[in-house]
């Protein structure tokens, strides 16, 4: 691509060079890894665990401070999965919801809000570990397992007749759907975290100061949104196989 | 081998970068991310979810309990205060008709005062009208010769003497 | 790689996103519409209606996200190349 080799202006500031799919690369015994990727998960899960950890060690009945925080992120996160799986059934779901959600939506802030393109890497830059591939088509595989799992338990061989739901020739389609729904999970976290940070690296690079703050804070309530929806479409699904087709609103 | 293209500026600079990378590049991190996300998920379970699961459910139910003898006392107060109604509403009736016989019966002893004091003074006055009767009826018996007297002498000094007789 | 190649792939990155935003626009526009509708008519149902828009206008905006999706893979992932 030489004919556009004119038009490579040399970036002046150091902190606005837009990069995408560049990775640290780790070898772990014959295996590769993506490096960023990690560094900034185990940063996500160390928040979360000091979280969890400074709300649990000393539980009053009147919460204060972060007890209070993390209380009401739990109701939270309690009413999403009681309106979405049921109100005899969402219990054992609330772990696994409430660790998507919060995993997502402290990944999707860290990166909005972090500067941690300060930190240099060999290769590669750190971001969001949402805004990596490998780590939503992990988290949508994982709520496809869940979601198989539920089904499996409640409803043991019999879960498999709701293929044949409501109509037998519709049997491809519903295999289809198992398919296109992590797809569609993972692409569109993926996706939108992704293109946040796109749109905030063009406009820093255009225009450093001020103007890409609407964006930016635009960028914030995309994050916590897709943080939302993937909690909510994971507890939909399970839901839906749990108590069978129908009852809930069909995403696409 | 896939370049690797580098965004500079808006307009899409390409160049050719000898490093191997790409956007869709699956490898071991997914799987080993899935079984951190699983640890996590469990680790999550162990210090929060559970415990602060419990603080809520027990609040809950504290709230629930504290609500549920709220409202018996507040039955119980309720009860008190209608017998405590009731109960005034009698005394009052009580005291309404205390003040009713007390009051017919000082106006029985004041009407009866009042006709004796009457009767007395009736009788007092027809007594005194019988004394001035009396007196007068007396006054005129001893004035009758008088007035003959004086009749008498009144006509002999109009007609003389020689014709009175 | 070959120009032909990367000039149309860039075009096409640009139709993907392009194209891909108009559905998800008119769908978006009337779904808000709809919710201020629903707003003037039931000012007390805000809150829900607010949350319900929202979490429609995320699965609306996922559609024209695809076809980012796909504009980013002809762009740095080119499986032409």
């Amino acid at each position: 691509m030489h004919m556009l080799d004119g038009l490579n202006i040399i970036n002046p500031l150091p902190l606005a060079a837009l990069e995408v799919g560049h990775h640290l690369y780790w070898r772990v015994g014959g295996l590769q890894l993506h490096g960023q990727v990690f560094l900034t998960s185990w940063f996500v899960i160390g928040l979360l665990l000091i979280a969890a950890i400074a709300a649990g060690r000393n539980v009053q009945r009147i919460p204060s401070g972060i007890q209070n925080l993390m209380e009401f992120a739990l109701e939270f996160i309690r009413n999403l999965t009681k309106e979405h799986i049921g109100e005899k059934e969402y219990r054992p779901w609330v772990p696994f919801i409430g660790t998507l959600f919060l995993f997502i939506f402290v990944s999707n802030w860290s990166g909005a809000l972090l500067p941690w393109k300060l930190i240099h890497l060999p290769a590669g830059e750190l971001a969001a570990p949402t805004g990596d591939i490998n780590t939503t088509v992990a988290l949508a595989l994982l709520t496809s397992l869940a979601y198989f799992y539920a089904g499996f338990r409640k409803r043991g061989l019999g879960y498999l007749a709701k293929y044949l739901e409501p109509q037998p020739f519709l049997l491809p389609i519903n295999i289809l759907e198992d398919f296109t729904k992590p797809l569609s999970l993972s692409f569109r976290l993926f996706g939108n975290i992704l293109a946040d940070e796109l749109v905030v690296g063009v406009l820093v690079l255009l225009v450093p100061f001020i103007v890409p703050m609407p964006v930016m804070l635009l960028g914030l309530f995309t994050s916590a949104i897709q943080a939302l929806v993937f909690a909510t479409l994971a507890a939909v699904y399970i839901g839906e196989a749990i108590e069978g087709h129908g009852g809930h609103e069909e995403e696409h | 081998m896939i370049p690797q293209w580098t965004l500079l500026l808006a307009t899409a600079a390409v160049e050719e970068v000898a490093e191997k990378g790409k956007l869709f590049d699956f490898d071991a991190t997914l799987p080993l991310m899935a079984i951190q996300i699983v640890v996590l998920v469990l680790v999550l379970d162990k210090l929060f979810y559970t415990p602060l699961g419990k603080v809520l459910d027990d609040r809950d139910e504290y709230i629930r309990g504290g609500l549920s003898t709220a409202k018996a006392r507040l039955a119980e107060a309720e009860a008190l205060k209608t017998q405590y109604e009731k109960e005034l509403a009698e005394t009052r009736r009580e005291s309404n008709t205390v003040i009713v016989t007390a009051k017919a019966e000082a106006k029985k002893i004041a009407d009866g005062q009042i006709a004796e004091t009457q009767q007395a003074a009736q009788v007092q006055r027809e007594q005194a009208q019988q004394e001035i009767d009396k007196q007068k009826q007396s006054a005129f018996t001893a004035l009758e010769p008088q007035i003959e007297a004086l009749s008498r002498q009144i006509l002999t000094k109009l007609l003389g003497a020689e014709l009175v007789k | 790689m070959n120009p032909t190649v990367a000039a149309a792939s860039v075009i096409a990155a640009a139709l993907a996103v392009g194209l891909a935003a108009i559905g998800p626009g008119i769908g978006q526009g009337t779904a808000a519409g709809s919710a201020v509708e629903g707003i003037a008519r039931q000012p007390e149902a805000e809150g829900k209606i607010r949350g319900t828009l929202l979490l429609s206008l995320a699965f609306m905006e996922s559609l024209t996200i695809y076809g980012l999706v796909v504009a980013l893979i002809l762009l740095f992932a080119n499986p032409f190349a």
